[in-house]
């Protein structure tokens, strides 16, 4: 059955992108992540403008990360001091990052970056997560206990100026660090359409050394208040959310998630990690080849100027 | 009196001295997008008949007939690339202003042997006139970026040149048919029709006719663009609502 997308203005199928909502729904639900890193790519892949495919999921990832940040606040482990400074900077990064989105599509350079943004972002990503899962996998067919790491050795940034209480994460630490994470977030997600759960994990907890209990549901927030800021930007000035787009993705995903979570419950953690790390890095390679291959067409055309109609 | 007399008088003598006229019409004056859209298409119909007022009471052929369907107007930019530092990436580009982005040619024959490739330029008829004539680049890149604009409006469906498109039932009788395609840029269509004799063109006709998102998308789409800023509010709480409701139906 096609649907017609208003604002991409074309046709695709309703049940290919239900279907595809629900298959990253399934697969963001098994490893905690937003989904935003899979779906982008596989719509600008089936044929939506990049420019359409980026602002539309992040209203997904909105969407997608709602309903895990609802229950870890009901279970108390969100820290919202910290929350709060890291989505008033990563409303500002998005800021920069829809700017620099608008500055890139005029100049028909918006599909290279976000390309190279992908390729950089998700191989580092994929192979720091790959390394750590295989070692950990390693270290558990061997029979060593692995013990969880405290997270209490301090960093130099952490003695910077302006060091704020957080009392939920008990931690008293520089609000530098916090903010300059914050905006790398918000610059990095809302240009790549990506949520940014997935380095905003590792960076809670390795660098900001925040307690495990707390860095899920402080991530899951900090997305969908991004993404919700990101949301509305993208719509202000590029006015390419396509909401019925969004909306199809919205139903898979959801219910997707829901599957996926109860998949996940099968799986250990480090194999799930590993997983991801391999589909990460899936996807980094993807974009790559598309870089360094010869292209079947070096030729191409897009329309400039808002809406184009004249 | 005296004036409008002379006006008339010019107007008539500045037309051309055929004593045929073109009756023309399109199927449907509006093309209504909706949320099943999957193109659409449209009829283009009309008769050769002696001018009105003419001595003569019948036409006489063989005539030929080409019909432009010119869809709305878009600035567009056509990018080439290169391999730079082992990555592709766009390196130049030109742009093409007030260009078609949707444009068919329909004709009874060959287009080379209804009429000479001259009157064709003139009257902007080949599919690689419209880069032409619209390009803001210099020569050389107009020539080299239109043709690969046209190429690549082909591929996409939108430029069509269809030699066989017109199809007469009789002497003076013809239609033809447009096949609108999903993803036809909305916007108002202009079907102009040359009737051409031993290789000139006698008459001409131009049909218009609009194709309009209509009801619940032609809503969205115009929000987007005229609220951007609570089309993105709804679109958010749409979001949320949509996460909050996943999370109570299956209670996670």
């Amino acid at each position: 059955m096609q649907v017609y997308l208003p604002i991409a203005e074309l046709s695709m199928n309703l049940f290919f992108l239900v279907g595809i909502g629900g298959a990253v729904g399934f697969l963001s639900g098994l490893f905690g992540v937003g989904g935003g890193f899979l779906l982008t790519p596989l719509l600008i892949f089936s044929g939506v403008p990049s420019s359409v495919a980026v602002a539309s999921v992040t209203g997904q990832v909105v969407a997608a990360s709602t309903s895990g940040a609802l229950s870890y606040y009901r279970r108390g482990q969100i820290d919202l001091h910290m929350a709060l400074y890291l989505v008033l900077s990563g409303v500002l990064g998005a800021f920069g990052g829809v700017a620099t989105f608008q500055v890139l599509r005029a100049a028909g350079q918006l599909d290279l970056v976000i390309s190279l943004g992908f390729l950089i972002l998700l191989g580092f990503v994929g192979t720091l997560m790959l390394i750590e899962a295989a070692r950990a996998i390693m270290k558990r067919r061997a029979g060593i206990v692995v013990r969880e790491k405290l997270p209490n050795q301090h960093n130099w940034f952490h003695g910077l100026p302006w060091r704020v209480r957080f009392k939920k994460s008990r931690l008293y630490i520089s609000v530098i660090p916090v903010l300059a994470l914050g905006v790398a977030i918000g610059f990095v997600g809302s240009l790549l359409g990506i949520g940014g759960g997935f380095i905003l994990v590792p960076a809670l907890v390795y660098i900001l050394r925040m307690p495990g209990n707390m860095v899920i549901g402080t991530s899951l927030l900090q997305v969908v208040a991004m993404m919700a800021a990101t949301t509305i930007l993208h719509a202000v000035s590029s006015q390419s959310v396509d909401i019925l787009l969004a909306f199809c993705l919205m139903v898979g995903g959801t219910v997707g998630a829901q599957f996926g979570a109860s998949a996940g419950k099968y799986l250990r953690g480090e194999q799930l990690r590993a997983l991801l790390a391999i589909l990460v890095l899936a996807v980094a390679i993807r974009f790559g080849i598309s870089l360094v291959l010869t292209p079947g067409d070096v030729y191409s055309t897009a329309v400039i100027g808002a809406s184009g109609v004249i | 009196m005296r004036r409008l007399l002379l006006a008339l008088a010019l107007v008539l003598a500045a037309s051309p001295a055929s004593a045929e006229r073109l009756v023309t019409q399109v199927s449907q004056d509006e093309v209504s997008i909706t949320s099943s859209f999957a193109g659409q298409t449209l009829t283009l119909f009309g008769s050769i008949e002696p001018e009105v007022g003419a001595e003569q009471r019948f036409v006489e052929g063989p005539y030929h007939v080409i019909i432009t369907v010119t869809g709305p107007l878009q600035n567009r930019v056509a990018r080439r690339k290169t391999n730079q530092f082992g990555i592709w990436l766009n390196t130049s580009q030109a742009e093409f202003e007030r260009f078609p982005s949707f444009y068919q040619v329909l004709s009874d024959a060959p287009l080379s042997n209804i009429t000479d490739p001259i009157t064709l330029a003139e009257k902007e008829i080949p599919l690689d006139s419209q880069a032409r004539y619209t390009a803001k680049a210099g020569w050389w890149d107009a020539t080299v970026f239109g043709g690969e604009l046209t190429r690549l409006m082909q591929q996409k469906g939108m430029f069509k040149l269809n030699e066989n498109g017109v199809v007469f039932r009789s002497d003076t009788f013809y239609f033809a048919q447009v096949a609108l395609p999903s993803d036809a840029p909305p916007g108002p269509y202009l079907a102009h029709t040359y009737l051409i004799k031993n290789g000139q063109v006698i008459a001409e006709k131009s049909d218009g006719f609009s194709v309009r998102k209509i009801g619940f998308e032609r809503f969205l789409g115009q929000s987007a663009r005229t609220q951007p800023l609570l089309y993105g509010l709804v679109c958010v709480a749409l979001a949320l609502f949509t996460g909050w409701l996943g999370g109570v139906v299956f209670k996670r």
